[in-house]
């Protein structure tokens, strides 16, 4: 139906095509109730024509002539309702099952897709894009019924007055491409305020946030001009969708007057001269009446279909993309038994980017229920020691096994009930505190929950929240600080319960003072556990039974910590290295934290 | 299809509310008067335009063809072609001025709402969320937008054409008016009343239930790696499959409130063309109207139902942009409660700051986050401030740059209360230097530049110069006017912080207000902006609200700030004599900070 598109938007449509595919049967009762609809309002002006020439302008009954058209009034009637109900109901049907699609898809695509691509994107795939598709499909039923109503209109005239219907009818064409290019046009208009609109709300967004700076300099001249600038933006770009406005609507409502025209001109004479009745003139006026919404919405069809071609295209983008990381055809499982967690890497070799090694035949042993510390540089490959062994990435060569097995022949679920990761940057969901603590674990007793809080140091600020377990985080919920947060996640990953734990800087954000009483609490969760702690406060990786030096992508040096201060002069360096710039407060930002 | 506007109960306006927010809106909109009055002419023009096709068609039909009179057909038809022309045209310039008009309304709307906006004080940006307030600059003014953009010009004609049009038609015949009025007015009007409340209500919902699903959106999307790592997708997709579902159910029952209203619209037309011909045609039989009436009515019927439809479908529109308006004008009502005194005085070059037994109370709290403290600070002295988080010791800074006013006591600069000195020399010799380097869009010049708009190119040079950074910002690809992207995203933390401190270098103040900055630098980045920062601080009185040892063992004086009281002040040495609060927390410090001391002591 939209052949220039239909090129590049054949997998875009062979998407929506497989969608609808199962709302068949709701969308052939929308076209059929839609076409019902027609005949009902195609019957009116025929019916209006009768009775003037029969009943009004003759001596037939009135009553009955009456009775026909209202009967057709409440066909019409139902039928409408009907019709919007079956396009409004399937299309939202479509887009709510389009939307689970890319959710589910999206949770599962590999975490290098993730670090290329912007939330942002996916979220305008998964709400406008969405939208555009949805207010195509609404169209179907539309179309469909549009269509019959144009041709039975066609046909009843021409088969009348020929000549007066091709005179009459031939301004209505310009309705269709008008409404089209109308469509067209003002769409990138209205984009363009959009654009604007939201580059004024950047240098609102900027003087609000920044207002302590704007304040301190007393520069509210310099973001007042600014502001004017956008605002004349705005007003301009608007005034030029204004004027795309003027030059169709205006025409649009133009167009059928002419038809109107033509009849009362033309018609009027065959009237006088006994060719038609004025019954037949006045079906003439109704039909064209009739015919304006039909025409201006299949333009508008032909444009919507435009626009949910180029937002099918970038949907199927999306769930086109293989998740490179993924569960194995033939599924290995992990041995259970007493001593459990041996994790090996074995002469791994893994870059971001393929042509930079970030661990370059990186090979360690660590022994069931024993932890590790691993030391080295920032940007030296600590942080992806922990990614590459919960497969957030495959490595490039080399393999990484846990009690044996391949990690890459683990079900993903099973590897990372296995393993479980504490972030430096810790990502809490809007829920409770408790539910964010039981997050791998949703079965876990309140009495577990607290239990695990407490290991980590949370407790005692938790039962001092407003709603304490209960309380609301996350972004629209109370707003803890960075060291608060973290200890929440370490809880979260504690209850999990893991062969193998890694706290990746977990308690970097930690108040010092405070650390020093989680550290007691982990290293109780270390006893018996293996253990990866990358750190570089001394203390912190002091609870490691033994220290690596991570140099280069690989090991470089192996022993406690005391012997690595003691004999390697780089495993100092580095130390000194990390430790200066960490002198990180608690993140509350004094008395005001409390406030924004 | 208009679904785009919906309005809460404590949105609605009463009467007086209203009233206020029209007379207002008369009063902005006063500089566009008679662009007004000219688009209101050619709305109306418009409207007798589109009620005058059949009107002509009537005149054809019973003055030409029933009579048989071949040229008054002709005259008919030409009238005719003369309302379409004159309705397009006008048409036309209505659009042109109707914005012309409303959007100088919103541009003048928007620049007000920013300058007061931007005249609130420190306390009032604390009390409102910062999503809140961009709302208003942007939700709220966009809602009247788009009322003067799409529905408007409609409302308007509208409800002209629909007045007209049952003048014309009461003029035409008005038993035939009566009987249609009479069948169709009660069941449309109800239906109009009862299908904008459900959609109203339904919307709402379908809003909410949208923003609920967008942030469970976001939420996943964001927090994707956690979910992973913790196998938890399939729990996400449950709740997003419920959240989802939800949203669906919302926009389902939305449809079913509008569906049946538009069914009604549709049988209430038909059925009064019916009645038209019905009734119609036994007052043709009777004689009493001419079958053009009739035609006409037919005709016009359209008129009659089309407004009823716009009008039920805008009207909550214009309820939720009366009710922006309510808010923005409340907005610009607003008083600033840190304004400059009428009589205000310059400041000195130089002089003591001094604080006068001031206590503050932010609002919407009770205990004062600051207690009956007194300090005086010497020109070029350097007064760090310590205590724990909370304390009042950022609340302090900022009373001393009159970020804030004091509750009760006042603040002395050279013995001149500050509340008396202009803003604009207050600001030239106080600046607060906060913690972040919080940069706007644009290059670094022009972030150097917000500090003094009028800076030349050489002013803002020689202010980096002055903290030996110059050649740092001068390697960037285009050097100062290299842009900085997105909130500083191409610039690191260390160099935000040193653009700051440029700000305050081309300033040249007396006085140094430095929140030190807590986030972690790498240690050369580190080196540097201490050394632009000593090189800043040189010759000029500075207090800084310190958070490491080095800072403090470096300043003339150190005053101590626990539970909003100063219970502590004297030399690091004196302090730690004296055994009292600062030497245990000074003994904490060197226990997490060692190697920061190690370091801080070899440099």
């Amino acid at each position: 139906m939209t052949a220039g598109v239909h090129d590049d938007g054949v997998s875009g449509w062979a998407l929506l095509r497989r969608v609808l595919r199962d709302q068949r049967t709701g969308l052939l009762v929308g076209v059929g109730v839609g076409l019902l609809w027609s005949a009902g309002k195609v019957a009116v002006p025929k019916l209006t024509s009768l009775a003037v020439d029969h009943a009004v302008l003759g001596s037939g009954s009135l009553l009955f002539w009456t009775s026909s058209i209202a009967a057709m009034a409440v066909i019409a009637g139902v039928f409408l309702a009907w019709r919007r109900w079956f396009a409004f109901r399937e299309s939202r049907l479509t887009e709510a099952v389009m939307r689970e699609r890319l959710f589910h898809h999206v949770m599962h695509l590999h975490v290098a897709y993730h670090d290329r691509t912007q939330t942002g994107q996916l979220m305008s795939r998964a709400s406008s894009d969405l939208m555009l598709i949805q207010a195509f499909v609404v169209m179907i039923p539309m179309t469909a019924s549009n269509l019959l109503m144009v041709a039975a209109v066609v046909v009843v005239l021409v088969a009348q007055q020929p000549m007066l219907a091709l005179v009459a009818l031939a301004p209505l064409p310009f309705l269709n491409v008008m409404a089209t290019r109308f469509s067209r046009r003002i769409h990138p208009a209205v984009v363009a305020v959009q654009a604007e609109q939201a580059q004024l709300a950047t240098v609102v967004e900027e003087a609000v946030s920044g207002v302590r700076v704007l304040k301190g300099f007393g520069a509210e001249s310099v973001t007042a001009a600014r502001l004017r600038t956008e605002a004349d933006d705005i007003r301009t770009v608007s005034l030029q969708a204004a004027r795309v406005r003027s030059a169709f609507l205006p025409a649009l409502d133009l167009l059928p007057n002419l038809g109107l025209i033509a009849v009362l001109a033309m018609g009027g004479h065959r009237v006088l001269n006994g060719s038609m009745t004025r019954g037949q003139m006045l079906e003439f006026m109704q039909y064209i009446g009739l015919l304006v919404f039909p025409l201006r919405s299949l333009g508008q069809t032909v444009a919507f279909g435009q626009r949910a071609a180029a937002a099918l295209l970038r949907v199927n983008e999306v769930l086109s993309t293989e998740a490179l990381v993924a569960d194995p055809i033939v599924a290995r499982h992990l041995p259970t038994g007493d001593r459990t967690g041996e994790v090996r890497f074995r002469h791994v070799r893994f870059g971001y980017d393929p042509a930079q090694h970030v661990l370059d035949d990186f090979d360690l042993h660590i022994e069931a229920g024993s932890s590790v510390a691993i030391v080295g540089v920032t940007g030296g490959g600590k942080s992806t020691v922990a990614r590459v062994l919960v497969r957030f990435y495959d490595v490039d060569d080399g393999a990484i096994t846990i009690d044996g097995i391949d990690v890459r022949d683990l079900p993903l679920r099973e590897l990372r009930h296995a393993v479980s990761v504490v972030f430096e940057d810790t990502f809490l969901f809007h829920d409770s505190v408790a539910a964010n603590i039981a997050f791998a674990r949703q079965d876990a007793s309140t009495t577990d929950i607290e239990a695990a809080a407490r290991l980590a140091g949370a407790h005692d600020f938790v039962l001092a929240l407003p709603q304490g377990y209960g309380t609301l985080l996350g972004e629209r919920g109370y707003s803890l600080s960075g060291g608060q947060r973290q200890r929440v996640a370490l809880a979260r990953a504690i209850l999990s319960n893991p062969r193998v734990l890694v706290l990746d800087d977990a308690t970097s954000a930690v108040d010092p003072s405070k650390e020093h009483e989680i550290r007691e609490a982990m290293a109780t969760v270390m006893q018996g556990r293996t253990t990866i702690v990358i750190a570089h406060r001394p203390g912190t990786i002091a609870l490691a039974d033994t220290v690596v030096l991570l140099d280069g992508g690989r090991v470089a040096a192996t022993g406690t910590h005391d012997e690595l201060l003691a004999t390697s002069q780089r495993y100092r360096e580095v130390l000194a290295a990390l430790s200066e710039p960490d002198e990180a407060d608690d993140e509350a930002d004094d008395e005001s934290a409390g406030v924004h | 299809m208009w679904a785009g506007a919906a309005v809460t109960d404590e949105d609605r306006l009463d009467r007086e509310e209203t009233s206020r927010v029209l007379r207002r809106s008369l009063q902005f909109a006063a500089p566009y008067r008679r662009t007004i009055w000219w688009a209101i002419a050619l709305v109306s023009i418009g409207a007798v335009c589109t009620v005058g096709g059949p009107v002509f068609v009537k005149l054809g039909l019973d003055q030409g063809i029933n009579a048989q009179s071949a040229g008054t057909l002709n005259l008919a038809v030409v009238g005719y072609i003369a309302t379409v022309v004159i309705g397009y045209v006008v048409g036309r310039m209505q659009y042109v001025a109707i914005n012309r008009a409303g959007e100088g309304f919103l541009r003048d709307l928007r620049v007000t709402v920013f300058d007061r906006l931007q005249a609130q004080s420190m306390a009032f940006f604390d009390r409102n969320k910062t999503g809140v307030l961009v709302s208003r600059m942007t939700a709220d003014v966009e809602s009247m937008g788009e009322l003067i953009q799409w529905g408007l010009l409609q409302f308007i004609a509208a409800g002209l054409l629909l007045v007209m049009t049952l003048i014309l038609m009461t003029a035409m015949s008005w038993e035939l008016t009566l009987v249609v009025v009479v069948f169709v007015a009660p069941i449309l009007g109800v239906a109009s009343v009862r299908f904008q409340r459900q959609s109203n209500l339904a919307y709402l919902d379908v809003r909410e239930r949208v923003g609920q699903n967008l942030s469970n959106l976001q939420e996943s999307f964001t927090g994707v790696r956690v979910i992973q790592a913790y196998a938890r997708e399939e729990e996400q997709e449950r709740r997003f499959h419920e959240s989802n579902r939800a949203l669906y159910r919302s926009h389902l029952h939305s449809v079913k409130v509008s569906t049946w209203y538009f069914g009604v619209v549709e049988w209430s037309g038909i059925v009064s063309i019916a009645i038209v011909v019905g009734v119609g045609g036994w007052l043709v039989h009777r004689g009493s109207v001419a079958f053009g009436t009739v035609a006409a009515f037919v005709l016009l019927l359209a008129n009659l139902f089309d407004p009823v439809q716009q009008l039920s479908q805008l009207y909550n529109t214009v309820q939720s942009a009366a009710a922006a308006l309510h808010k923005l004008y409340g907005l610009i009502d607003t008083v600033p409660d840190v304004a400059e005194h009428p009589k205000a005085v310059e400041l000195p070059a130089r002089g003591v700051l001094a604080a006068h037994h001031i206590t503050f109370t932010y609002d919407g709290t009770e205990r004062p986050a600051l207690h009956d403290l007194s300090i005086t600070v010497q020109p070029g002295e350097r007064l760090a401030l310590v205590g724990p988080t909370g304390a009042g010791k950022s609340t302090l800074a900022k009373l001393l740059s009159r970020l804030y006013d004091p509750t009760t006591g006042h603040i002395t600069f050279d013995d001149i209360d500050l509340r008396l000195a202009s803003l604009s020399s207050l600001r030239e010799r106080v600046v607060v230097v906060p913690q972040e380097g919080f940069l706007f869009g644009g290059t670094i010049r022009d972030n150097i530049r917000i500090a003094r708009s009028g800076a030349t190119d050489t002013e803002v040079e020689a202010a980096l110069n002055a903290i030996g950074v110059l050649e740092r910002f001068a390697e960037f690809p285009d050097g100062l006017d290299t842009e900085v992207r997105e909130r500083g995203s191409r610039l690191s933390a260390g160099e935000r912080q040193l653009v700051s401190l440029a700000r305050a270098a081309l300033i040249d103040p007396a006085v140094l207000v430095l929140d030190e900055a807590t986030s972690n630098l790498d240690p050369g980045t580190e080196a540097i902006v201490e050394k632009a920062l000593e090189r800043l601080m040189g010759g000029r009185t500075v207090i800084v609200v310190a958070h490491r040892l080095s800072t403090v063992r470096r300043a003339d004086r150190i005053v101590v700030i626990d539970h909003a009281r100063m219970v502590e002040a004297g030399t690091h040495e004196q302090l730690v004599a004296l055994g009292g609060r600062y030497a245990s927390l000074a003994e904490a410090w060197a226990k997490s900070q060692p190697a920061a001391e190690g370091a801080a002591g070899s440099t």
